[in-house]
């Protein structure tokens, strides 16, 4: 998951993460890549769409 | 490592309330919000109804009210306005658009006067269990220190990690996750400035765009979007509505707010443990409205009580907390049930469906103004919703 400048770290990604993998502190999101399924909810919830795959 | 009975996490309105009464009941409290600021950034429309306060026992303050609304009009995908105003409705209770970042504020604050201990810019970052509580590992200010809590109330909102951290299932699935998006305009030409407006279909897949008046000439101009419903983002959504909109196309942004709101309704386990979880993190939410303020705060109050007279009877076992999980059920599930079936016959309905039924309402005299009264007309008025909802309510 690759996160894009705009996010506003609303947290909506982390409500929805089956593995409960994303911290979003205030102004920043920790993610745990080793452990991520590649299940794109995180993206696909996202208001503003600023979480992308990496490529 | 600092010592205290109840840990309360997040301090929205669910938290701050739940930290009001634990304290209110004897127990000692820390409350504990990641942000530097309490309500900032508002993240709803900020509608809330004046009985739902009072069943709080919370006084309206001028100071986070900031319109009282006086009608509602309720706007089909064609156009067709259904206006619901008190000049010739009864309004069975006043409605307020609050300033959420005063109200938190103020919620959290009746906290700390109760005797809560509060910590702003403090965040959770993991808890492991022990015999007779927690330990929670936090953060503030690069520093990173423990509490260690007999009972931990998780308020975390839809984001929430705590509860699932204890072993709860709490996360939210998309289909039951609206993605919403909000700017706070000026210059909005509304046609009656006292009222709310909802607007339904196509605008927003899966949900309605909303117009909440905060003056007279500024509003909150929303909408949510469940993700399974469509390929662009709730913020494209929200661009195409203030463009085409007549009331908002002259209007501009002062403020962007997104967030997402869990509209699947309560999970049925609530408690663990020590642990019990509070407001959007526990699904506390009206999922055919989104509005979650006051059921929250109601699972808040409830929370807390339950956990002073917890500590206070020396046992935080889960089979202890249940009664909180009944008293939340008996309070709030058992509209949130009827409430969400009403919302999947909403979303069955097609744009031409909600038109004609729109237009089916613009005859109908309603008595109150209330979702429940709405949703008793519709059952009314379409064949429809009788057959799929006629014993609901």
């Amino acid at each position: 998951m690759k996160v894009n400048d705009w996010c506003m770290y609303c947290g909506e990604c982390a409500g929805v993460c089956p593995r409960n993998l994303i911290e979003v502190k205030e102004t920043s999101i920790i993610f745990s890549k080793e452990e991520c399924k590649d299940c794109r909810l995180c993206m696909q919830v996202c208001p503003i769409g600023a979480l992308e795959p990496e490529e | 490592m600092i010592k205290t009975d109840v840990l309360v996490i997040g301090a929205g309105p669910a938290g701050s309330t739940a930290a009001k009464h634990a304290a209110l009941g004897g127990a000692d409290v820390i409350l504990v919000d990641k942000k530097s600021e309490i309500g900032a950034p508002k993240r709803c429309a900020e509608g809330v109804s004046m009985g739902g306060l009072e069943s709080l026992g919370i006084k309206p303050n001028p100071q986070w009210i900031t319109r009282k609304i006086e009608g509602v009009r309720l706007v089909s995908p064609n156009g067709t306005s259904v206006w619901l105003t008190s000049d010739t409705v009864e309004l069975p209770e006043a409605g307020y658009i609050l300033e959420r970042k005063v109200f938190d504020k103020h919620m959290a604050m009746d906290a700390a006067r109760a005797g809560s201990r509060i910590m702003i810019k403090t965040l959770a970052r993991s808890l492991q269990q022990e015999d007779d509580g927690y330990i929670v590992n936090l953060e503030t200010m690069g520093e990173e220190f423990q509490i260690k809590a007999n009972i931990i109330i998780a308020a975390d909102g839809p984001e929430s990690r705590v509860a699932r951290w204890a072993g709860l299932n709490t996360a939210t699935k998309p289909k039951d996750m609206e993605s919403a998006a909000q700017f706070e305009m000026v210059g909005v030409e509304m046609e009656d400035n006292h009222c709310i407006e909802f607007y339904f279909g196509g605008v927003a897949p899966g949900g309605y765009a909303w117009i909440f008046p905060k003056g007279d000439d500024i509003a909150n101009v929303g909408l949510g979007v469940l993700s399974t419903k469509t390929s662009k983002s709730a913020y494209e959504h929200l661009l195409e509505f203030v463009e085409d909109c007549p009331a908002t196309k002259n209007a501009q942004p002062v403020e962007l707010n997104i967030g997402g709101d869990p509209v699947g309704g309560m999970p049925k386990k609530l408690v663990t443990d020590g642990l019990m979880v509070v407001g959007d993190a526990a699904g506390q939410v009206n999922p055919l409205t989104g509005g979650g303020i006051i059921s929250g705060m109601t699972g808040g109050m409830l929370a807390g009580k339950v956990a002073a007279k917890a500590i206070e009877d020396d046992d935080t076992s889960k089979e202890r907390l249940r009664e909180y999980e009944k008293l939340c059920h008996e309070s709030i599930g058992k509209e949130i049930s009827k409430y969400l079936k009403v919302k999947d016959y909403m979303l069955s309905l097609s744009d031409e469906e909600l038109d004609s039924i729109a237009e089916a309402f613009k005859d109908v005299e309603f008595e109150k103004i209330s979702t429940t009264e709405l949703v008793k007309k519709l059952v009314k008025v379409s064949p429809r919703a009788l057959l799929k909802l006629g014993k609901l309510f």
